[in-house]
């Protein structure tokens, strides 16, 4: 009672205080009579702010920046938040019941792409799990130009070499066969996720194996490891490791619908990680700190229900950015290149890498928004610094193009009406900026 | 004549109807203008008429001129672009980034203020252009700042950004580019005035005026249709404190455009009738590559901290310890930490001997002023006015304190208060004002240090 008086109070003098200050400019006002513009602000009705605010309606197309939760996922995940909150490491019933259900998870995600649980470490997202992996060896390591952001960084304070891409985005095999000597780890992604190229890998694998036969014949004791982060990959793409033949990867939960936060890394034994987070020893003592039960719970069910989805999705989507490609391509007036692999074969079949030349990507990208069209201009870190994105400048792309790109990711809940909707309205767009 | 240059080409280029009826040359108007207010003497009413015609002249180039707008990402400038558009120039915008560096606890904002930069151009369907100035500004704004700390002088980086960048590399860049204005989000009012209209201010003016004029016979004669420098009609928000060091020359190419809006409250509601979506946006205060993180954040990331006596002004006693003078300025009543006792104020610094001096006492003498000297003086108008009785502004949107100034030369002058004014940190801005013009400024002095305090430190 006594504190809702002092603030009604405090509200008083505060309007108090306001009139006082508008009485004081008003005279200020008459006695001065300071000169007006009336050309600025009574002119006519503003004629160039037509096009916002149109429909309501809205299409999301940023699948490869962000997935919403499945719910199904939500579900799993809820009861961990609150009910079975105990730590897995404690010694009592409940919590070490809490352990087995992360260590059944951990077999579950292990059973989806053919790894055994006890080789999975899970880290708080696929940038820390690219930065563990890289921790396997000392010397040299190759990654191409065309990595994501937390490959390259982690790369350049190690001994390292960056391999060149075709203008498709794909690794340049005889470069990293020329260099293949000097190696001890080689990081490269299963598909890209600016311009959808799918890498060679299991050609990189066959590779890796006989120079490790080599090495082996010479008695050169140096190591040499294959990671692919499969992040943008695992959606579409069979990440079955025997197939891949790869020695690491690194999986994301947030790029296929589950939380954010959560990755791993599964690691083939006898490969030494060193830790980057010290701590309780948790994770086999490769990443400390309590682990992340609900996160876990999550990543396990949104890879179950991604495996099962994925033929089915890949196929579905495929067909819609075929149609969207083509719809681009035959209106002419729009001006569209597409970036990265023209075989679909090679490409993530969720993605249209797309660039107008000569307009500002950023532009496009404000009167999409206005229309509800949600789509990104090369890859979100690059974008908010404002500079062409590492991967288009990887390709050759030309800057003027390379600023008039935009990445149209699909997903699970893409209708054909939403793409009829996104190609209305980035015409509409186009076009106008192109006038 | 660029000015001359340009209504001409103007009339060129947009035969208006009123061309058709015998339109006139507006130079020709104005000048018609000034031969009738020089016959207009005394009555100051009729005088501020004339001003606002003129005024009307100079803040209304011809449609289709060309302005180059200073695009924030604010609600200001954005309001002063969308209403150039309106009035139907050819409108540039341009984002000057100034700044890019994060500090300990703060995210330099410049990529979000880009963002929304880039939207109102979008919905203002007006170019964008994003000018890197971060060299400029950092060695004539941000090495400013610091050098002067390092002196023990309290600067206004603010107005040095205007002088140096905005209506400096901005405007030359701007009008290179082929920019006949460029405009800016500032609340400030721009007229035309000349030497003429000045005499009609009062025939006591007059005389001071034309008394000063034979004395400073070797001044150049200044520019006839040299616009003056006017607060806003938002007394609240006026910003010329921060404008003193922009010469008219320089302002001539310059446009105002919410600067005649009554109030933030009304530019805020203007933006949102237009739909520009940064209505809500938060006003900025404080330096803007300092953010919420503190002056001594920032200073201590290039300048060390070094141990010194805070000394008691009366009695010369040491109270205890301060970690750097630089840090500390006139006034400051936070951060001295001695432990209980009174509240106390700096009185003064000495960073020399690396001294701080404090009062427990409000009126104690070092802070209570009669006279102050300025140095660095500019003038808007290119030379200083008749010496008399002005009123000055010692911060931004500061009370007026009327004094008379007397001009020592072209560059310094000192002030005489008419009541004692309270004490005003070495290195702050003291703008001059007669009646709602800004005349222009100086920087305040140190004071020497009283004999019997040397001794001490």
């Amino acid at each position: 009672m006594a504190q809702s008086a002092h603030r009604q109070a405090a509200h008083m003098s505060a309007s108090h205080v306001h009139a006082t200050r508008m009485h004081t400019a008003h005279t200020q006002e008459t006695h001065t009579k300071v000169p007006c513009t009336p050309a600025f602000h009574m002119g006519e009705k503003p004629s160039a702010l037509a096009p916002s605010e149109q429909s309501h309606r809205s299409v999301y197309l940023d699948y490869a920046a962000a997935t919403p939760l499945d719910p199904k996922v939500l579900e799993a995940m809820l009861p961990y938040f609150s009910e079975v909150f105990y730590n897995p490491s404690a010694a009592y019933q409940p919590a070490r019941a809490v352990r087995q259900t992360i260590d059944q998870a951990r077999a579950r995600i292990g059973a989806l792409c053919g790894a055994r649980g006890q080789n999975i470490i899970f880290t708080a997202g696929a940038t820390e799990a690219n930065n563990l992996a890289l921790t396997s060896v000392t010397g040299k390591v190759f990654v191409d130009a065309a990595e994501h952001d937390s490959i390259l960084a982690a790369a350049r304070v190690r001994d390292h070499y960056i391999g060149s891409v075709c203008a498709d985005g794909m690794l340049h095999i005889e470069e990293l066969v020329g260099i293949l000597s000097e190696l001890e780890l080689i990081s490269v992604e299963l598909a890209n996720g600016e311009v959808g190229t799918i890498q060679p890998i299991r050609e990189i694998s066959q590779l890796v194996s006989h120079e490790r036969m080599r090495r082996l014949a010479a008695g050169d004791m140096r190591p040499l490891y294959l990671h692919t982060d499969a992040s943008q990959a695992a959606g579409f793409l069979s990440v079955q490791l025997s197939s891949l033949g790869v020695d690491m990867m690194t999986l994301s939960a947030a790029k296929m619908y589950g939380p954010k936060q959560m990755g791993l890394l599964w690691v083939r034994e006898g490969i030494q990680l060193h830790p980057l987070i010290l701590g309780g020893g948790q994770e086999a003592g490769l990443r400390s700190g309590t682990e992340n039960v609900p996160g876990i719970m999550g990543f396990a069910t949104a890879f179950e229900i991604a495996v099962a989805a994925r033929k089915s999705e890949a196929a579905r989507l495929c067909a819609l950015t075929r149609r969207i490609r083509k719809t681009l391509a035959t209106d002419t007036r729009l001006g569209a290149v597409f970036l990265g692999p023209n075989s679909e074969s090679q490409r993530l079949p969720h993605l249209v890498s797309v660039a107008f030349s000569g307009l500002e990507a950023r532009r496009l990208l404000i009167g999409l928004e206005d229309r509800g069209v949600f789509v990104a201009t090369g890859s979100a870190c690059a974008a908010s610094k404002m500079q062409v994105s590492h991967v288009l400048r990887a390709l050759g792309v030309d800057d003027a193009v390379a600023r008039g790109s935009i990445r149209i990711t699909l997903g699970r809940q893409t209708t054909e009406q939403d793409v009829t909707y996104a190609l209305d309205a980035l015409r509409e767009v186009v076009l106008l900026e192109r006038a | 004549m660029l000015y001359e240059r340009l209504y001409c080409s103007s009339v060129l280029e947009y035969p208006s109807t009123k061309n058709l009826l015998g339109y006139k040359n507006p130079l020709d108007q104005t000048k018609a203008q000034m031969n009738e207010t020089t016959q207009i003497t005394k009555d100051r009413d009729t005088m501020v008429d004339t001003v606002q015609t003129t005024a009307a002249i100079h803040t209304k180039p011809p449609r289709g001129a060309s302005v180059f707008v200073g695009l924030s990402g604010g609600v200001d400038s954005a309001l002063a672009a969308a209403l150039l558009v309106e009035a139907g120039y050819q409108v540039t915008g341009i984002y000057m980034k100034n700044w890019s560096q994060d500090l300990p606890g703060f995210v330099c904002p410049w990529a979000n203020d880009l963002a929304d930069a880039e939207r109102i151009a979008y919905k203002l369907h007006i170019k964008l252009d994003v000018w890197d100035c971060e060299k400029d500004y950092k060695s004539t704004v941000v090495d400013y700042l610091l050098d002067a700390y390092a002196k023990g002088l309290t600067p206004n980086p603010d107005v040095m950004c205007n002088q140096t960048i905005k209506f400096g590399t901005f405007l030359d860049r701007a009008l290179a580019g082929g920019a006949d204005y460029i405009a800016t989000g500032h609340y400030a009012q721009l007229s035309t005035t000349t030497p003429s209209i000045q005499q009609t201010n009062s025939k006591h003016t007059t005389d001071k005026q034309q008394a000063y004029t034979e004395q400073t016979s070797g001044i150049q004669q200044i520019d006839q249709e040299l616009p003056k420098l006017l607060r806003a009609a938002d007394e609240h928000k006026d910003q010329t404190y921060f404008l003193w060091r922009v010469s008219a020359e320089r302002l001539q190419h310059v446009l105002f455009p919410i600067g005649a809006i009554a109030s933030k409250q009304e530019v805020r509601r203007l933006c949102a009738e237009r739909k520009l979506g940064i209505e809500h946006k938060p006003d900025s205060d404080g330096i803007c590559f300092i953010g919420p993180v503190g002056l001594r954040t920032f200073l201590l990331q290039t300048l060390s901290r070094k141990v010194g006596p805070i000394v008691e002004w009366e009695t010369g006693k040491i109270l205890g310890q301060h970690d750097g003078a630089f840090l500390f300025t006139v006034g400051q009543r936070k951060g001295l930490d001695l432990g209980g006792g009174p509240a106390r104020y700096v009185v003064a610094t000495d960073v020399v001997q690396n001294c701080v001096f404090v009062s427990a006492y409000k009126h104690c003498d070092a802070l209570v002023l009669k006279d102050l000297t300025l140095a660095d003086c500019c003038w808007v108008a290119g030379m200083p006015p008749a010496p008399g009785t002005y009123e000055l502004r010692h911060r931004h949107t500061g009370a007026l304190a009327a004094a008379k100034l007397e001009i020592l030369d072209n560059t310094h002058a000192k002030i005489h208060y008419l009541a004692d004014h309270e004490a005003v940190a070495p290195g702050q801005s003291v703008v001059v004002y007669d009646q709602t013009c800004c005349l222009g400024g100086g920087i305040v002095q140190p004071r020497p240090l009283p004999q019997r305090l040397c001794a001490i430190c």
